[in-house]
C-alpha cells in the first residue's frame, strides 16, 4: 500500500518535471516534506501539552508549548532547505559486473555559507549519505546491486533528507537517466590466447626488443629521450625516433576460440581476458560475432569491449 | 536508521538533560520515584560503560510493572498533575533502562518536553520558564548530536544550530501565545489531588501552641487602589471568622448556609483590585467591610468574609469596593447571639471569674470594653513573636502568669472577657497593614502580616471592631510589623527594614513581580479582546481572533521562508566583507566613497587625509579587516567584534564639505 503510493508519487513526479538536464540546482518547487514516524510522535506530544496548558489555564506552560511547536515548524524549514539550491550531477560510471555492483558516482556542490548535512542519494533501494560543507563539494558513490548481464537503467534517483532531528523527511525524484552497461561476471580458466605472428614470446621480449621505424616530426609532449638529436644538429627540424615494439603485436580475444561452450560462459571468459590484457597494458582486439573493436589499450578501450560483451546477443536499447 | 545504537556518551548527555528536567520537581515527586529514575539511569549507565547493551525483555517488564504498581498504590490515580508528573518521571527513567537506539531517545527526548511542560503549569516564575527553555534547548541539541550522520556536530555548533532554531521559533511562539483563543474556564476538571501545599491562614487558631511566630516573607496578595488608600489603622483585609473557642482552639466551625444581612455603607468608597496568590483555601482577603465584588460565583458568608467555591489555586485577580465604615440596619439574629456568645463549660475559670467582677463595676458595654483594654495597656503585658506555650487553661494562663503574646493572644483573651461578661464576640484573622511600593504605587501583603482581631456586638451600634493588639503594640497597627520586630530582637528583620538601598531593590523586584503576574500569568481572554482593540479592530470575538491569528501566523512564516533562505543564497558575501561594504557605505554617504582601485588600506589613508577627525577610528576599523581577511595568523578580533565596531561608527558630515557641497 505504501509502496504503491510511493511508485504513484514518484511516476507523478516524472509526468509533472519531466527529463531533467545534469547537472541539476534543486529548486524548491520539486522539494516534497512529511514528517517522520518520530515527526507524528512529536506533534502528538505537541497536540498533548497544548490541551494541557489550556485546560489548567497556565500561560507559561502554553508559552513553552507553543516554542516547541515553532521549532517544530522551523525544523521543518530548515530541512526544507537543506536540499533547497543543492546542485547534483552524475560524473562517471564504472566498471559494473553481472553478480556484483554498478556504481554511480555523483557530485554534490553545495555554493551557499551553510553545511547541507545528512543529504542521501538514493537509486533503487541502495544510498548513500554524505555531509557537503559550505562551498564545497563532495562525490557521493552509489552501488546498486546488478544481478546479470546487460544495460541496466535508473530512470530517476532521489535525493532525501532527514536533518536536522530526524522529524521531517524532505526529498526529491530527479529524473537523470543513469546507465550502467552490466559485462559478464569475469570468468573462465582459459589462458590469454598469444598474439599473432610471435607464438608465446617471452615477457622480456615483448617489452624490450624495438624495431626502430622511422622518424616523426616532434610534437611538445613527445618523450625526450627518443629525441634524434643527429638530425637537429644538422640544423633539421626537430624529430623524433618511433618505435615498433614487438610487444605491441596486437593479441585477438576470439569468440571463435571458445566453440566448445554456450554464449554466456564464452562472455564471461572474453570478459575475464579483456581485464587481465588491460591490466598487463598489452594491446588487444576483440571479436564476437557482429563486431569487432580493432586493436588498442587503454580505459576508453577496455570500456568500449566491456560495453561490447555486455550487449551481445541483448536487444538493442532504443 | 533508527535502530542504530546509541553510545555511552550519547547516553550520558540525554541523562544528564533528563536528570536537569526533573530538578523542579526534586521537592514535590515522592522521593523513591527520584530514586528509581536515578537507580535505573545509573544502572544503564554502567552497563553502557562497560560496552553492555539494555538488561533483558523480561527484567524490564518486571521492573517497570513493579514501580507503576506501587505508584498507583501511593497516588491511587493517573490522572491529575502530581501523579501524572511522577508517572512521566518514572517513564523516562525506566526508559532510559531499555535505551538502545535512536528510537529510544526520540522518546525520552519527547517525554523531557512534555515534562517541562507540566512542570510550568505549577509553576509560575520567570526564571522556571527561563530555566526550562534552557533545558529544552540542551535537549535539542542533544538530540540534533545524536540525530546526525557522521560526522556529528560538535557540542558548540550543535548548541548554536539548536539556538538558531529556538530563537527562530521565538516570533511564532509569541503570535501563537498572544492570539491563540483561551477558555475562561478548564475544558475539564482535573482532580485537585491535594499535594501542593496550603500556606497563609488556616481554618482554627490555637495562639498557645506557637511558641515562635515564623515571619514569613512570602506574598499573601498585593493591592491596587484605584484611589487613595485608606489609612494604616482602616487597612483590615478580612479572612475567616473563628466562632468556636474550647479553652485552647478557636475554630470556624460549620461553613454557614446563609448569606450575610445587608450592610449600610457610610463614608468613602474604596475601589481596589486584589491580586492574590494561590493559598488552597476559598476566601478572599477583602477589606473590611466589601460590598460589590467582581468574582464569578464570589458571595458573603453570614460573617462578612468574601468567599468563593473553589480553593484559590492559582493566581487570580478581583476588583471589588470596600467601606471602612458600615452601619446594621438589623438587630442580631438569636442565632448570633448564642452562638457568639458561648464559651466552653469549666474552662479558663479565672478569667471568666475576673470578665465577672470586671463586669459588675462596668454595665456598660463600652465601659466594660475601656475598662478591658485599659488593662492591657496599663498592666505589664507586652509583645512578643517568641511567646511561652500554654496549656488546655489557655487564657488563664496567658492574662494572669505568662502576659506574653501576639495578636492572636490577646485578640482570643479579649473575645472571651466579651463573652463571659455577656457580650457577643468573635476572632476576625485576616492581614493588617502592607508594604506601599512607591516604585509601582501599590501595596504589598506578606504573610508576616497576618493579623487577628475581635468584633463584638454592641447593641444600638452592631459589629464594631475592636483591635487589642493595637493597645499593645500601637507601631504593629499604625505602622506595620517590622517595628514592632525590631523592638523584639529580630536581627533579620530589622537590617532588612533598615537598609533602605535593600528595601529599594526588592520593592523594585517585586514591582517587576506584580508586572509578570498582570501581563503574562494572568493574559486571558479579556486581554486578548483588548489587544485587538488596540489594533482597531471593532467589536473583537473569537472569530476575529483566529483571523488576526491566521493573518500573524502568515506574516510570520513568510517571515521565517525568508529568514532561512537568505542564508543558503549563493550571492550573499560572508559577513566580514558585509561588514566592510557597510562602512564603505557609512564613508561614501559623508562624501568619502571608495575608488574601485583602493585596498583597505590606501582608503583610510585618503580618508585620514580629507577629514583628519575620521582618521583614526577608520584606519583602525580599515586594518582589522585587513588583519582578518588576509592576514595568515589567526587575529584575537572576531568578525563579530568588527561587525560591532562597524555598527557603532558613525561618521558626521563635515563642515567644510557642506560647505564644500553647496558651493557646488
Amino acid at each position: 500500500m505504501r509502496q504503491a503510493f510511493i511508485n504513484r508519487l514518484r511516476a507523478w513526479a516524472a509526468r509533472r518535471h519531466g527529463r531533467d538536464s545534469l547537472p541539476l540546482t534543486i529548486s524548491r518547487r520539486r522539494i516534497y516534506i512529511l514528517p517522520t514516524r518520530v515527526g507524528l510522535m512529536l506533534a502528538f506530544t505537541l497536540t498533548a501539552m497544548l490541551i494541557a496548558g489550556l485546560n489548567y489555564n497556565s500561560n507559561l506552560g502554553l508559552a513553552f508549548a507553543f516554542l516547541m511547536a515553532g521549532v517544530g515548524l522551523v525544523t521543518m524549514h530548515h530541512c526544507n532547505r537543506n536540499l533547497l539550491g543543492l546542485q547534483v550531477d552524475v560524473t562517471a560510471e564504472v566498471d559494473a559486473f553481472a553478480g556484483r555492483e554498478a556504481s554511480f558516482e555523483f557530485v554534490l556542490r553545495n555554493d551557499s555559507n551553510v553545511d547541507r548535512r545528512d543529504i542521501e542519494i538514493r537509486c533503487l533501494d541502495s544510498g548513500a549519505t554524505r555531509c557537503v560543507a559550505a562551498k564545497s563539494s563532495e562525490p557521493v558513490v552509489v552501488a546498486i546491486p546488478v544481478p546479470r548481464r546487460g544495460v541496466t537503467r535508473v530512470a530517476q534517483f532521489e535525493l532525501r533528507t532527514l536533518y536536522p532531528f530526524g522529524w521531517f523527511h524532505a526529498w526529491t525524484y530527479v529524473q537523470g537517466s543513469l546507465t550502467a552497461h552490466v559485462a559478464p561476471a569475469p570468468r573462465g580458466n582459459r589462458t590469454v590466447p598469444a598474439a599473432e605472428g610471435s607464438g608465446h614470446a617471452s615477457r622480456s621480449e615483448m617489452r624490450g626488443d624495438e624495431d626502430f621505424a622511422g622518424l616523426r616530426t616532434y610534437q611538445p609532449g613527445m618523450p625526450l629521450k627518443h629525441m634524434a638529436w643527429k638530425v637537429l644538429a644538422r640544423g633539421g627540424d626537430a624529430a623524433v625516433r618511433s618505435y615498433t615494439s614487438l610487444a605491441a603485436q596486437p593479441e585477438w580475444l576470439e569468440w571463435s576460440s571458445l566453440e566448445d561452450q554456450d554464449m554466456e560462459t564464452r562472455l564471461s571468459q572474453l570478459c575475464l581476458w579483456v581485464l587481465e590484457s588491460d591490466a598487463a597494458q598489452r594491446v588487444y582486439g576483440l571479436r564476437i560475432p557482429g563486431r569487432e573493436i580493432p586493436p588498442s589499450r587503454g580505459t576508453a578501450h577496455r570500456f568500449a569491449c566491456l560495453r561490447a560483451l555486455a550487449v551481445h546477443g541483448l536487444a538493442e536499447p532504443p | 536508521m533508527k535502530s542504530q545504537p546509541v553510545s555511552f556518551e550519547q547516553l550520558l548527555a540525554i541523562s544528564l538533560c533528563l536528570a536537569l528536567a526533573l530538578l523542579p520537581h526534586l521537592g514535590s515527586l515522592p522521593a523513591w520515584v527520584l530514586v528509581a529514575a536515578s537507580v535505573s539511569g545509573g544502572l544503564r549507565l554502567a552497563l553502557a560503560w562497560r560496552g553492555g547493551a539494555a538488561p533483558p525483555r523480561s527484567a524490564k517488564l518486571l521492573i517497570a510493572g513493579l514501580a507503576i504498581g506501587l505508584l498507583f498504590l501511593q497516588f491511587h490515580t493517573f490522572n491529575g498533575l502530581s501523579a501524572g508528573t511522577a508517572l512521566l518521571a518514572l517513564t523516562a527513567g525506566l526508559k532510559l533502562l531499555e535505551t538502545d537506539t535512536r528510537r529510544d531517545v526520540y522518546v525520552i527526548v519527547l517525554i523531557i518536553y512534555f515534562m517541562s511542560m507540566s512542570t510550568l503549569l505549577e509553576g509560575d516564575s520567570f526564571w522556571l520558564l527561563t530555566y526550562l527553555i534552557g533545558v529544552g534547548w540542551l535537549t535539542t541539541a542533544t538530540l540534533l548530536r545524536i540525530t546526525t550522520a557522521l560526522p556529528a556536530p560538535d557540542w558548540h555548533s550543535s548548541m548554536r544550530y539548536a539556538g538558531r532554531i529556538l530563537g527562530q521559533a521565538v516570533p511564532i511562539a509569541l503570535v501563537f501565545w498572544l492570539l491563540f483563543p483561551r477558555f475562561s474556564g478548564p475544558l475539564w476538571h482535573m482532580p485537585d489531588d491535594g499535594q501542593s501545599a496550603e500556606s497563609g491562614l488556616s481554618d482554627s487558631m490555637s495562639p498557645g501552641d506557637i511558641t515562635e511566630l515564623a515571619l514569613s516573607d512570602e506574598v499573601a496578595f498585593r493591592v491596587r487602589f484605584a484611589a487613595a488608600a485608606p489609612p494604616p489603622n482602616e487597612r483590615y483585609w478580612r479572612g475567616p471568622v473563628m466562632h468556636d473557642f474550647d479553652g485552647h482552639t478557636w475554630t470556624r466551625g460549620r461553613p454557614l448556609a446563609f448569606g450575610a444581612p445587608t450592610l449600610q455603607p457610610r463614608g468613602d468608597a474604596y475601589r481596589y483590585t486584589l491580586s492574590l496568590e494561590p493559598n488552597q483555601h476559598n476566601w478572599i482577603f477583602a477589606l473590611d467591610w466589601p460590598t460589590h465584588w467582581d468574582l464569578p460565583h464570589g458571595s458573603l458568608t453570614g460573617d462578612y468574609t468574601l468567599v468563593r467555591p473553589d480553593p484559590v489555586s492559582r493566581p487570580i485577580d478581583v476588583t471589588a469596593t470596600s467601606f471602612t465604615h458600615i452601619q446594621y440596619p438589623e438587630p442580631l439574629s438569636n442565632f448570633w447571639r448564642r452562638r457568639d456568645a458561648r464559651l466552653a463549660p469549666n474552662r479558663n475559670p479565672r478569667t471568666v471569674q475576673l470578665a465577672r467582677s470586671l463586669r459588675s463595676t462596668h454595665p456598660d458595654d463600652m465601659e466594660y470594653v475601656r475598662a478591658i483594654l485599659d488593662m492591657f495597656s496599663r498592666q505589664a503585658f507586652y509583645y512578643t513573636l517568641t511567646p511561652p506555650k500554654l496549656s488546655d487553661d489557655s487564657m488563664d494562663e496567658f492574662l494572669f502568669q505568662t502576659r506574653r503574646g501576639f495578636c492572636g493572644h490577646y485578640a482570643s483573651a479579649f473575645a472571651v472577657l466579651m463573652r463571659a461578661a455577656g457580650i457577643p464576640a468573635r476572632v476576625v484573622t485576616g492581614y493588617q497593614g502592607g508594604t506601599f511600593n512607591r516604585f509601582a504605587n501599590y501595596w504589598i501583603v506578606r504573610q508576616s502580616d497576618a493579623h487577628a482581631w475581635d468584633e463584638i456586638w454592641i447593641d444600638g451600634h452592631g459589629w464594631m471592631r475592636i483591635d487589642p493588639t493595637s493597645v499593645i503594640a500601637p507601631s504593629r497597627v499604625e505602622r506595620g510589623l517590622n517595628d514592632t520586630a525590631s523592638a523584639d530582637n529580630l536581627p533579620e528583620s530589622r537590617w532588612q527594614y533598615h537598609a533602605s538601598w535593600l528595601a529599594d531593590t526588592r520593592l523594585r523586584l517585586d514591582a517587576l513581580r506584580l508586572l509578570w503576574r498582570e501581563r503574562i500569568l494572568l493574559f486571558n481572554d479579556d486581554s486578548q479582546s483588548k489587544l485587538l482593540e488596540w489594533l482597531h479592530i471593532p467589536e473583537p470575538d473569537g472569530q476575529k481572533l483566529v483571523i488576526v491569528l491566521a493573518a500573524a501566523l502568515s506574516l510570520v512564516l513568510v517571515w521565517l521562508t525568508w529568514q532561512v533562505r537568505r542564508e543558503i543564497d549563493p550571492t550573499r558575501k560572508e559577513l566580514l566583507i558585509r561588514c566592510y561594504s557597510k562602512l564603505c557605505a557609512r564613508l561614501a554617504a559623508v562624501g568619502l566613497p571608495r575608488l574601485a582601485h583602493e585596498g583597505p588600506e590606501d582608503y583610510a589613508a585618503r580618508v585620514a587625509q580629507s577629514r583628519p577627525d575620521l582618521g583614526r577610528a577608520v584606519g583602525a576599523l580599515c586594518r582589522q579587516y585587513s588583519s582578518l581577511r588576509y592576514a595568515a595568523a589567526p587575529t584575537p578580533l572576531t568578525v563579530g567584534q568588527f561587525d560591532a565596531a562597524v555598527r557603532a561608527f558613525h561618521p558626521r558630515r563635515g563642515a567644510d564639505l557642506d560647505g564644500h557641497a553647496r558651493g557646488r
